[in-house]
Formats: C-alpha cells, sequence, structure tokens
C-alpha cells in the first residue's frame, strides 16, 4: 500500500512563503484563498536567545478525515493513499465540510461556489512528481513521500525523529509530520 | 479563527426547521391524544376532531419547513444542484433532507383530510375516507418532525472543529427551543380558521370554541413549562462552555455572559425570551395570546443567530496574526490584469 504523507522540517523553514506563492500559482487559486500559509510564532525567548518559529500549514490528508462523511454530495473524498480532494463537478457548496475542518484547510470562493482545498498535487503526484509546494522549497524544509515505504525519506524521519501532529487529541490522525525547531539549538 | 461560513441564512434555516418540525410533532401528538374525544366530548370523526382546530397550525408548519428549506439551497454555493444533496448514505445533511421532504409531503397529505370546508360545495377529495391515509400521515409527521428538531442540533454538534457546538446538549437545547416556539405558534394559530360549515355542525356547536380554547390553554401551559426548561438548559449549557469549554467555547461563554454579547444574552434571550414570555402566560390575556408567542418566536430566531455566530474554531498558534495580516480591499487591484 501507499500511504502519501508530508514532513515538514521546521528547522529548515525561514518562513519565505515560496510554498505558498508556488501553490497559488500551480493551482491558480482564486485571490481569497489560500492552501497552505506558512504562520509564525514569536519572537521568542530573552536577548540573545531569540527565535521564530515557523508553521507551514495545509490540509492534514487525515487517516480519520472529518471532512468526508459529513459530505452529503460523495465530493469531498479520500483516496487509498490516504489523499483526501474535493470533487468540484459534485460538490454543491453546503460548507459543512469546511465547518468540520479542525485545521481551517477547506474555503469557498463565493463565485466558484465549490469548495476548495490542497489536494497534495494528486495529478502530479500520480506521474511520480512531487507536489509544486515541495518543488520549491529551497530549504527542503517540506518533505514529501510514501510512509509504507521503508526506504523513503519520510518513513525514516518520521521513524527515527520526535515529530509532532497539530490537534492529535481530536482524534483525526493527521499525516502531516512537523519535525519541530528545537528553539535554535542542534542546528 | 473566526471565519464565517455559515451565516443569516442557515440560522433562519435551524429556526424554521425547528419550528415547522415542533410543530408537526406536537400537532400529531395533540391529534392522537384528543381525537378519540377523551375530553368527555363527542366521538369526533375524521374531520371534525382536534385535527381541524390544529390544521391551520399544520400548514403554518410546511410553510415554516419550505421556507427553511429554500433558504438552506439558497445558501448552497451551487443552488442548481441542490438534488446532489441525496447522493452519500451517511452524512448528516442528508438524512436531514431527507426527513425533511418526508414530514413535508405527510403534513400535505394530513392537510388535506381538513380541506374539506374550503373546498367548492359538494366537492369530496377522493381519499377524504381512508383514515388509514391519515393516520399513517399523521404518525409520519410525528416521527420525522421530532426527527428535524434533533437534526438540527445535531448537525452542529457533531463538528468537532467548533468547540462551542460539539457537545451533545446542543441537541437538546434546540430541542426544547424548538418545541417552545413551536407551541406558541400552534396555540397563536389555533382554531384559526374554523369554517361556518365546522361551527355549524353538531361538533362545532357543542365543542369547536370550547375545544380551542382548552387546546390553547393547554398549549400556554405546555409552553409556560417549556421556557422554563429552556432557561434551565440554556443556562445550564452556557456555564458549562464557561466551566468545562477548552479555550475557545470558554471565550464565547465569557462573550455571552459578560463580552459583547452580554445584552442580547442577558436582556434579548434570558429576560425577554424566556422570563417574560412565562410570566405573560400566568397573567393571561392578549399578553398570553399575542406578545407571549412573539417574544417566544423572536428568542428562537435570536438563539439560532448567537449559536451559529458562535462558530470560532481553534487557531493554530500564529494563525490569527498570519490572517490578520493579509491585505484587505486590494482584490480588485490585484485581479485587474485579468
Amino acid at each position: 500500500m501507499t500511504r502519501f504523507v508530508m514532513v515538514i522540517d521546521q528547522r529548515r523553514c525561514i518562513g519565505c512563503q515560496s510554498c505558498t506563492v508556488a501553490c497559488r500559482t500551480w493551482n491558480e487559486l482564486p485571490i481569497d484563498i489560500i492552501y497552505n500559509p506558512v504562520v509564525s510564532e514569536g519572537v521568542l525567548g530573552v536577548w540573545p536567545n531569540v527565535h521564530q518559529t515557523f508553521t507551514p500549514l495545509l490540509c492534514m490528508h487525515c487517516d480519520n478525515p472529518p471532512c468526508t462523511g459529513c459530505c452529503p454530495c460523495k465530493a469531498s473524498q479520500q483516496e487509498p493513499d490516504g489523499i483526501v480532494w474535493v470533487d468540484e463537478k459534485k460538490c454543491m457548496g453546503c460548507k459543512v465540510c469546511v465547518n468540520a475542518c479542525p485545521y481551517g484547510a477547506r474555503d469557498v470562493n463565493h463565485k466558484e461556489g465549490f469548495v476548495r482545498k490542497c489536494n497534495f498535487c494528486k495529478d502530479r503526484v500520480r506521474e511520480g512528481e512531487k507536489p509544486y509546494c515541495v518543488n520549491t522549497c529551497h530549504q527542503k524544509a517540506r518533505i514529501f513521500g510514501d510512509l509504507d515505504d521503508p526506504t523513503s525519506e519520510v518513513s525514516q524521519l518520521v521513524n527515527s525523529l520526535q515529530v509532532n501532529t497539530i490537534f492529535p487529541e481530536l482524534g483525526t490522525n493527521p499525516q502531516v509530520y512537523y519535525i519541530p525547531d528545537l528553539g535554535g539549538g542542534n542546528r | 479563527m473566526n471565519k464565517h461560513y455559515w451565516t443569516w441564512p442557515i440560522a433562519f434555516y435551524l429556526f424554521l426547521g425547528g419550528l415547522g418540525g415542533g410543530m408537526l410533532f406536537l400537532a400529531g401528538v395533540f391529534d392522537i391524544l384528543y381525537s378519540t374525544g377523551n375530553l368527555g366530548a363527542v366521538q369526533l370523526g375524521a374531520i371534525d376532531s382536534f385535527g381541524s382546530i390544529l390544521a391551520p397550525g399544520v400548514f403554518v408548519g410546511i410553510v415554516a419547513l419550505g421556507i427553511g428549506t429554500a433558504l438552506l439551497v439558497f445558501e448552497l454555493g451551487q443552488p442548481k444542484v441542490f438534488l446532489r444533496v441525496f447522493l452519500s448514505a451517511t452524512a448528516i445533511i442528508k438524512w436531514g433532507a431527507i426527513m425533511l421532504t418526508i414530514a413535508m409531503f405527510a403534513a400535505l397529505i394530513y392537510f388535506t383530510f381538513y380541506l374539506t370546508p374550503i373546498l367548492p360545495k359538494g366537492f369530496v377529495l377522493p381519499w377524504q375516507d381512508w383514515l388509514w391515509l391519515r393516520d399513517g400521515a399523521r404518525g409520519s409527521m410525528l416521527v420525522f418532525g421530532l426527527g428535524i428538531m434533533l437534526y438540527t442540533g445535531i448537525l452542529l454538534s457533531s463538528l468537532k472543529s467548533k468547540p462551542f457546538w460539539n457537545t451533545p446538549a446542543l441537541p437538546v437545547l434546540f430541542t426544547v427551543s424548538a418545541l417552545s416556539t413551536a407551541s406558541a405558534l400552534l396555540a397563536a394559530t389555533a382554531g384559526l380558521v374554523l369554517t361556518p360549515e365546522f361551527m355549524a355542525g353538531a361538533a362545532g356547536q357543542l365543542y369547536g370554541e370550547a375545544l380551542t380554547e382548552f387546546m390553547v390553554e393547554q398549549l400556554h401551559f405546555i409552553d409556560s413549562v417549556l421556557v422554563l426548561a429552556e432557561l434551565v438548559v440554556l443556562l445550564t449549557y452556557t456555564l458549562l462552555m464557561l466551566g468545562a469549554g477548552n479555550v475557545v467555547a470558554k471565550n464565547v461563554a465569557l462573550g455571552w455572559i459578560k463580552g459583547s454579547n452580554a445584552p442580547l444574552f442577558w436582556g434579548g434571550m434570558i429576560v425577554c425570551g424566556l422570563l417574560l414570555p412565562f410570566l405573560f402566560y400566568q397573567i393571561g390575556g392578549m399578553m398570553a395570546t399575542v406578545i407571549a408567542p412573539i417574544l417566544v418566536l423572536a428568542a428562537g430566531l435570536l438563539l439560532r443567530f448567537m449559536v451559529i455566530f458562535a462558530d470560532d474554531r481553534r487557531s493554530v498558534p500564529g494563525e490569527e496574526r498570519y490572517y490578520s495580516r493579509l491585505p484587505k480591499g486590494d482584490e480588485g487591484f490585484l485581479s485587474a490584469w485579468k
């Protein structure tokens, strides 16, 4: 089996927002929709020991997605390889999935009327390429691959380092793993 | 994060769905309880039964459900394809749509049994004597009316991304409020179009006015109890969120209790929407028949508005700052080249 996941190395992210721009370009997003904002915390600490943490956000492609079962039109769905996506031809725009997502990964453009979200660049991935945000990240902070393949980089990172997920207590089992910024140490 | 995806049409929809569902439910219950004349009244037939007194309420209930459903469709991003709602097997919205459809159809069938006095003289509907049909429709009305009331709350409480909604207490609050608004409007519409034909009949002459009065009194009493129950549930709900909710739910509850929504909560909901109607029901007269139902209905709508705008999501650290920094008002400029 294949299970596509993303690992985000917060030690490497410098908050340049290249992935945000790349994603907007590749997916031709409306002006009011952002799939992957890079949010920041800080400046934290006391000078001279200060640092800032950047957290690139995107759809977590959860193992237990709260946004698919609630869709009355079967437009919001999950592939066997874990990719959660919205078939815009089926979506009627009831926005229940937008409200169901704890990560704010979904949005609606009022002119289009259907729900949009990150789909791990499904079409690129199926052709063996990487998502566009991963291709663009010059810091190599975004790593994409198959978690079920023990030789893949994501599998080795997730299984050898301490990784975090966002809001794990909600039981969604998110599949975007974060290698935390350790506050400037161990670089 | 506080971006509202569901706004006033959904608030109206939840209110009208609860109201309509509740009216069908209560009308069905009353019809079953009293149609056999256990008031010491005569054994009333199909047309002359208690149903005639509550039939206007059933019609108003159908209209409420119809308007609510229309608002739901209007609120969709792609309203033209709303029939897709029936595609999924599991979605709560789909179950709601099915229940709304069945309840409206059943209530419409039930209502046709009370049309005789309005129809041209001598014109009899072919199914007028099929009492099994009326009873079946009444049963469906009752079951699916109750389902709709519960569903409006379950729809919101099933969303675990919304801390203020994600609790089993929300369907209870919505159901009590729905029953309360429904009994208020049912009392206000009871016997509204008791036709001369009905009054001229034996049952009408003997019991028409008296039965209507009795029914209205019953409904006022029921609503008094429901209003108190709603007061308890609402206060419990809010205090529960304040004491045991997470940070987001706590902030919403604080906003209700002493923040920017406090005037609406204390003044609008608690005093004008619940305590005053209770008082007016005890006073009786115009206060009970006109003012109290208006206040109860307004409070029901206000409750749906307050809840639907309490849709705060827990933010990832830094998210609020990110979105607050995005430029606003430049959309036209940025897309002008297209």
